[in-house]
């Protein structure tokens, strides 16, 4: 049955507006849990404030326990989803460079639209500075292209590559979740409460 | 003390916002067979800004014509709509939080200026890596830790751990 | 009492939250697996094979091709040559093997029109009457005994004997209008310059794709 848009459930036409509704809710959701405050986000890395952490592990467990009940009941079709495609190295320099960007800017893109949107300066800064680090990119297109384009493993999902049963990492995952949840307040009252 | 009962309850709880985040990715998913992004948007207008001003240019470059297409602008992807409404969205849940106003959030030990600075580098960072990596923490790792893809998982990986690692030098920046 | 015994249970929230996430998540461990068809159960399959609206009769058929009616499709699953050597009118041909191609697909999957399945006799439409049953494509039938039959029944009827009753007489005549209809020349009609080759009559039919476009990527 479903995705429904991709099997012509709904007409296509209204993916746009389905777009800003999803839109809408995600905008809400990150600024209502404080992923407009960059030094929020910041707080993961230092250890004063683990709320992407949390927000982050309990959204991917919640949405892959769903997404596979919703494939075991029929009602989705797992194998029709996009799979973000695998590029070993792309992923892990692509990882590195961003993992600096989030130290040293303290945001991610979505929490820097996040924070543009209730005025945050800058945020709005740093959007210029992802608009210009595309910019680059793509001026500089030739250079990147063997990263880029390279070590195309395919659409894989862990399963292919570990050789997982999927149901089995999922309740490994879940437990992961928990007890990082868990270690991460004993951290949390360790550390040196910062105020912001 | 003032501060933090202040910010103690602002904002929801970390695992309800969690929870209703799983939810629209999981409705996401069942609507469209897609996850959420954010940085596509961006990668759009810079599409668009450069077909704009150079067209000859944006054609000959092997990257922007990708995503140059006759018929339809640029901007006119799910993404960039998806962004549109995050804009809205975030802008009614800060009003309705009260939190809407113009300020440079930094650390009192360092300066707007040096904040701004930084922004704009980790920003610059952030775009040449989403691209590297073909998509950003919404897009690759939160969307693609959701069906389980290999490369969601190295991507969240490495932000993260390269985060951590990163941190201390920065820390002057934000505590 | 009520606050404090509501106290007392929400100071276990966030383990009672997190018991909940595991048992979801070991649910899925445990449950039975399956695997899973794509189109309709075998027993649904079933039931549609004993049906008899399975079938169409030749007469019917030609009722609707005299009729012109508009609402089906006629497809010959036999292999291109003999589709050239001899075809009912307006029928498209779709061989056995390349039944499941995506050009032919278009036309078997769709809700606009009922299909006709059709080959020398019904033993190979009935095959892709099945493939297809499987796949849970909408209002397929199969023409009972194929272009024998139709040769048999209509281009060439059977004379009723006088012993018959009068519905077999009925039907002649309705035979053998239908047979006019398709080019068969009687000699009591005297009508000399009709041909009895089969003119391959064909209809344009515009198929719309079904849409099923593979979803697209995140950033």
């Amino acid at each position: 049955m479903g995705p429904l848009i991709p099997n012509g459930f709904i007409p296509d036409e209204w993916n746009n507006i389905i777009a800003i509704i999803i839109g809408l809710a995600f905008g809400y959701i990150l600024e209502a849990s404080g992923f407009s405050s960059s030094r929020k986000l910041a707080g993961v890395f230092y250890g004063y404030d683990f709320v992407v952490l949390k927000v982050f592990f309990t959204a991917a467990v919640i949405a892959v326990i769903g997404i596979f009940y919703l494939d075991y009941l029929g009602y989705l079709d797992f194998n029709q989803l996009y799979i973000h495609p695998t590029y070993l190295w792309g992923a892990i320099i692509g990882g590195i460079i961003m993992g600096v960007g989030f130290v040293t800017g303290g945001f991610c893109p979505g929490t820097s639209v996040c924070g543009a949107a209730i005025g945050k300066i800058d945020a709005m800064v740093f959007i210029l500075g992802i608009l210009i680090g595309v910019f680059v990119f793509s001026e500089l297109y030739t250079l990147f292209e063997p990263i880029y384009d390279g070590y195309f493993l395919g659409n894989q999902t862990l399963m292919d590559s570990l050789g997982v049963s999927p149901y089995w990492f999922i309740f490994i995952f879940t437990i992961i979740a928990l007890v990082a949840f868990f270690v991460v307040d004993q951290i949390r009252k360790k550390v040196k409460k910062v105020f912001y | 003390m003032n501060t933090e009962h202040q910010n103690r309850h602002v904002y929801w709880n970390p695992y309800f916002g969690g929870f209703l985040l799983g939810l629209l990715i999981i409705f996401t998913f069942y609507m469209t067979g897609r996850g959420l992004g954010a940085s596509g948007a961006m990668k759009s207008s810079v599409v668009a800004i450069v077909d704009k001003v150079a067209p000859t240019h944006a054609e000959n470059n092997a990257y922007y014509s990708k995503y140059i297409d006759e018929d339809k602008s640029p901007l006119n992807t799910w993404l960039v709509f998806e962004a549109i409404g995050v804009l809205l969205g975030a802008f009614i849940s800060g009003s309705l939080g009260g939190r809407i106003k113009l300020k440079v959030e930094h650390s009192p030990k360092i300066t707007s200026r040096r904040r701004l600075w930084f922004a704009l580098g980790g920003g610059v960072l952030f775009g040449l890596g989403a691209q590297i990596a073909r998509g950003c923490t919404s897009g690759a790792a939160l969307s693609g830790m959701a069906v389980l893809s290999t490369g969601g998982f190295i991507t969240m990986m490495a932000i993260f751990g390269t985060g951590y690692v990163v941190a201390y030098f920065f820390r002057k920046n934000w505590i | 009492m009520i606050n404090r015994n509501l106290a007392k249970v929400l100071s276990f929230r966030y383990k009672i939250l997190a018991l909940v996430l595991v048992l979801l998540a070991a649910g899925l461990v445990l449950l039975p697996k399956y695997v899973k068809h794509e189109g309709i159960s075998p027993k649904e399959l079933l039931s549609n094979a004993i049906s008899p609206e399975r079938y169409i009769s030749t007469d019917e058929l030609a009722h609707k091709i005299i009729e012109q009616d508009p609402s089906f499709l006629l497809i010959d699953v036999r292999d291109e040559e003999s589709f050239k050597k001899f075809s009912l009118p307006y029928a498209i041909n779709i061989p056995l093997k390349k039944l499941l191609d995506e050009e032919s697909v278009n036309y078997l999957d769709q809700d606009e029109y009922d299909i006709i399945l059709y080959s020398n006799d019904h033993f190979y439409a009935d095959q892709a009457w099945i493939i297809c049953n499987r796949l849970a494509f909408k209002n397929h039938r199969v023409l009972e005994g194929g272009v024998n039959e139709w040769f048999a029944t209509i281009i060439n009827p059977e004379k009723p004997t006088e012993n018959m009753p009068r519905l077999a007489f009925d039907l002649y005549s309705y035979r053998k209008a239908a047979s006019m209809y398709f080019g068969v020349a009687y000699p009591e009609q005297a009508r000399p310059a009709v041909s009895t080759t089969n003119k391959t009559k064909k209809r344009r039919v515009t198929v719309r794709k079904k849409k099923k476009m593979a979803a697209e990527g995140g950033c």
